[in-house]
């Protein structure tokens, strides 16, 4: 079985899909290419599943790729090294999981350029799943880089019958801020190869073999500091987030879900990796302080949400406050705190995906994101009304849903933390605030869904087939893993 | 002496025949034959690329008593030099319309600039390099004068001017090196100095000599010609005179660095002040710029500064990826050319709103242009990923006090992504006025030959990488 699970295969897949399908070779028909690129995704999920199957935590998938014998550059120590452990199988899943349900409500949504669209949204997958399974620094920052192009075209594309000037300028703001943030990450690939290089004499990145104790402690925070800044662009941590809910809105709505579902779990990914496996100490360093940053986030997004008009920058905040809740996770550095914020982002992929599913559909339907022009339409879309309620529920966080699991055991994580008596205020600050995201998420559902309905509504139609199953299966996920968390837990080993 | 001639000169002689071909021809035959003379040039150069491997190399042969050399190193460089030559005459198409030159001499002039391009590199001493240098320069200020037109002729004015300064710069730094060595001869200078200790007046001489090469590269304190320049001059000789010169002079930079003028550290220190201002300098004006040959400019500036400052920090791994950068680049700035080049036959302007809509029509050949970009940008799958990292990577190497210079380096790759972006995303946007263009079979070939070693260097740079550290161990 080992030979035909090889993660070469997983991560080129769809890349090789992805040419086949820009190639002149396809034929132009529409439903031949969405059916090729969902027969791609399906297929790419039973992989995985597969996958986890024959998933032993004591020996994790390991391959490297070598071309005629040789590592890709070898002068320089770095090789297409991949390895998928408990973490990165979980996140593969759920970026199989979440590039299947954006490949179906894609139907919906786009109407122009399909060719070039699926193909990028599979190379757009290959990239993600590459940054989730390397196992070399640069073969990480490669993936890292490839991420922008297909991102690029698919927030700022022309794939809709309106032109969309918006989109563009946010597209091309996306690029920079994470193309900043990676010239940062390089930096500290390249300081952490250095001192590698000094110390050891051999040329290699490898995140199990490098040693960074023998680096000088102030060296140590600068390289801790770099990559905070450039994980923590896509993360967002505050300072650097005003790119999000530009691209998260003016996207359309299949690429909303995949960039909160899985590109900002990305940043989430990079910092556990670098900072809080590598570098370990000066993790210990800066945790509080980071975990103060990540209180601002859960604040701080969680008023400006409530104030927004527009439902897609309500859903787009709040993504902003959950990965607060997440790198708060991560910062209580234990393993309550670890396997919560792993918890958290498969909760949050599952819900964010869910709201702007719901938004994407909302906006078709009645042609307006503004809360104040909707009203009353749970009349005319019962079905899509009581999805919305439900996922409305799991984000706030109510029992038997997976978010009040991982919302509970991240802020019990960060109060039993060992490191700094700051997290436990945060802790103790951070339970309450989340009252307010129940504030803005039941103003959404309030004010779209209640209330008398408008006359230019009355057309409208309910949820279509493959909306549904979408929507179903995004509550299925969330109801499983409410009831049955240790699905999770335990492959990330907390019990 | 004959014996020199037929081991290491064959290359050059044969180009000084073609010149001479002609020259000779342009007397007798009808003036407007462009593209018979294109065919006589490319015949030479590729002539030439065979009797490469007549010459001698091992071990480094010195020749007209030491005043010319060859090795590994300049082999690599004259095959780089030609097939970049090669590969802009290529993209040459019919010029009868733009240049009023006669077609013999025109390409006698760019062969000629070939020629001392290859005489750059393998000079051993100063002189040799002080007559090569101005061999290639004046070639270069009538090709870019070759042009109908006013802004052509102030283009070539002023390179001529700056050209003129450094010159006498150049010369300068060379006398005081003469008068400290009492040599002109690279390794006798190099002999004399390891023996001693250096004096900050040697350094001062150096810094001289390095400035006035440097001007060429559009380095900060001569740095203004280059947008005027590249405004100014037709883009199949713009594919030349980006490329050409900066290989010549950066290496033989390269030696001069490493061997006679390498051991002051304040010529490195000056080095790299000068190319984080250039690149400031020129990321900055690019922003703004709506000029696509500007934006160029500024690009072959900021990645000439790039490369220098990688070069002033001497250590072999450093010049190893500075080969490896410089052969990037050139084929990607070639493949760019090409790509303008077919544009603007197709009466197509240079500014970026005039881009618009390409994409729909001509899907092709705006795909792959869009690959050259983004190559240049720094994007993976490409060869400029793998040079951005080794460059960097050997700037890093180079000690913590330069880690702010790659910290500026890195934020300036950033500005230079915006202006990048800002080349290839009007090709995307719908337009209007949506042509068709028609392209040669030249220019297709350049463009996708470029983009397919481009791409190739960018999935398996390995070997290239290899090939490159062996020169620079053994240089």
């Amino acid at each position: 079985m080992e030979n035909l699970l090889s993660i070469p295969f997983l991560i080129f897949m769809p890349l090789v899909a992805s040419l086949f399908l820009m190639s002149p070779l396809f034929t132009n028909h529409e439903i031949s290419i969405r059916r090729f690129a969902k027969a791609v995704f399906g297929f790419h999920f039973l992989y995985s599943i597969i996958m986890l199957i024959f998933f032993d935590s004591a020996n994790p998938y390991i391959n490297e790729i070598n071309i005629f014998g040789l590592d890709w550059i070898q002068s320089l120590g770095i090789k297409f090294a991949f390895k998928i452990d408990n973490i990165s199988l979980i996140l593969v899943l759920l970026t199989s999981f979440i590039f299947l349900i954006s490949s179906i409500s894609s139907k919906i949504n786009i109407r122009k350029n399909h060719k070039f669209y699926y193909s990028m949204l599979l190379l757009l997958m290959s990239a993600v799943l590459g940054i989730f399974t390397a196992n070399d620094m640069f073969a990480f920052f490669l993936f890292w880089e490839l991420e922008l192009i297909p991102a690029y075209f698919l927030i700022g594309g022309n794939f809709s019958n309106s032109s969309n000037q918006e989109a563009k300028k946010s597209a091309i703001k996306f690029v920079l801020f994470t193309f900043l943030g990676s010239m940062f990450i390089l930096l500290g690939i390249l300081l952490i190869h250095y001192y590698n290089y000094v110390t050891t004499g051999t040329l290699s990145a490898i995140f199990d073999s490098i040693f960074v104790n023998y680096i000088p402690q102030g060296i140590q925070l600068l390289i801790a500091i770099c990559f905070l800044i450039g994980f923590g662009v896509k993360l967002p941590i505050i300072p650097l987030h005003t790119w999000l809910p530009d691209a998260h809105t003016n996207a359309p709505t299949p690429i909303s879900i995949v960039l909160a579902g899985v590109l900002l779990k990305t940043g989430a990914y990079g910092i556990y990796r670098f900072n809080y496996q590598v570098l370990e100490e000066s993790f210990k360093v800066i945790a509080p302080v980071l975990a103060i940053l990540a209180l601002i986030n859960i604040v701080y997004t969680a008023f400006v949400a409530y104030s927004q008009s527009d439902i897609k920058r309500i859903v787009a905040y709040s993504s902003i406050s959950n990965m607060g809740l997440i790198l708060l996770g991560l910062c209580a550095y234990n393993q309550l705190g670890l396997s919560a914020s792993i918890f958290h982002m498969v909760a949050h992929a599952l819900i964010t995906s869910g709201l702007f599913m719901i938004c994407g559909i909302v906006q078709l339907r009645c042609k307006t994101r503004d809360i104040d022009a909707l009203g009353g339409i749970a009349t005319k879309m019962p079905r899509l009304f009581g999805f919305a309620t439900l996922i409305v529920l799991a984000s706030i966080g109510v029992p038997l849903f997976a978010p009040f699991v991982s919302e509970i055991l991240t802020i019990i994580g960060a109060l039993l933390s060992e490191l700094s008596f700051v997290l436990k205020i945060c802790a103790v600050f951070a339970l309450p605030l989340l009252i307010i995201s129940s504030c803005y998420m039941l103003k959404f559902l309030h004010c779209s869904f209640y209330g008398e309905l408008k006359e230019q509504f009355e057309k409208i139609n309910d949820i279509t087939m493959h909306e549904f199953v979408v929507l179903a299966s995004i509550i299925c996920g969330l109801i499983i893993f409410g009831i049955y968390p240790s699905a999770i837990l335990n492959l990330v080993g907390a019990y | 002496m004959i014996n020199d001639l037929f081991n290491i000169l064959l290359p050059q002689s044969c180009l000084g025949l073609f010149i001479i071909i002609q020259l000779l021809l342009a007397m007798f035959l009808s003036p407007r034959k462009y593209p018979l003379a294109r065919i006589i040039s490319i015949i030479g150069i590729l002539l030439s690329v065979c009797l490469l491997s007549t010459v001698q190399i091992e071990p480094q042969y010195f020749a007209f008593r030491n005043s010319l050399m060859s090795d590994n190193f300049t082999l690599l460089f004259h095959f780089i030099i030609l097939s970049c030559g090669f590969l802009s005459i290529l993209i040459c198409g019919n010029l009868s319309k733009k240049i009023k030159t006669n077609a013999y001499s025109f390409q006698a002039l760019l062969l000629t600039a070939i020629l001392g391009a290859m005489s750059i590199i393998s000079a051993n001493d100063f002189l040799t390099l002080f007559v090569s240098v101005e061999l290639l320069s004046f070639s270069t200020y009538f090709l870019i004068a070759s042009l109908k037109g006013y802004y052509s002729k102030e283009a070539s004015f002023k390179y001529l001017i700056t050209s003129a300064i450094s010159t006498g710069v150049f010369l300068f730094g060379v006398s005081y090196i003469y008068g400290l060595t009492s040599s002109l001869n690279f390794s006798e200078i190099y002999e004399i100095v390891v023996s001693k200790e250096v004096t900050l007046l040697y350094s001062f001489a150096s810094i001289m000599t390095i400035l006035g090469l440097i001007s060429k590269l559009a380095i900060f304190p001569f740095a203004n010609w280059i947008i005027d320049v590249y405004k100014g001059t037709e883009t199949s000789v713009l594919a030349f005179i980006s490329t050409i010169p900066k290989l010549a002079l950066f290496g033989i930079l390269c030696r001069l660095i490493v061997f006679p003028l390498g051991t002051s550290f304040e010529l490195t220190f000056v080095l790299a002040i000068l190319s984080i201002i250039t690149a400031l300098w020129a990321n900055s004006y690019a922003i703004k710029s709506t000029n696509v040959k500007a934006i160029l400019a500024c690009s072959s500036a900021a990645n000439a500064s790039y490369v220098l400052l990688a070069a002033s920090l001497v250590s072999v791994y450093n010049l190893s990826t500075v080969i490896f950068y410089l052969i990037c680049y050139v084929i990607m700035n070639i493949g760019v050319f090409a790509f303008l080049n077919i544009s603007e036959s197709n009466g197509i302007g240079i500014n970026l709103d005039s881009f618009k809509g390409l994409f729909k029509k001509n899907p092709g050949v705006s795909a792959l242009y869009s690959i050259l970009i983004i190559g240049l940008a720094g994007f993976p799958i490409t060869s400029g990923f793998v040079a951005k990292i080794y460059l960097f990577s050997a700037i890093a190497h180079s000690g913590l006090i330069f880690i702010p210079f790659l910290l500026i380096l890195l934020v300036l790759t950033v500005v230079a992504l915006y202006y990048y972006l800002k080349l290839i995303l009007p090709l995307f946007e719908s337009s209007s006025q949506e042509q068709s263009m028609k392209t040669t079979f030249s220019q297709t070939f350049v463009l996708a030959i470029t983009v397919a070693i481009t791409v190739a260097i960018g999935v398996y740079p390995e070997k290239i990488i290899e090939l490159c550290r062996f020169i620079a161990y053994n240089i």
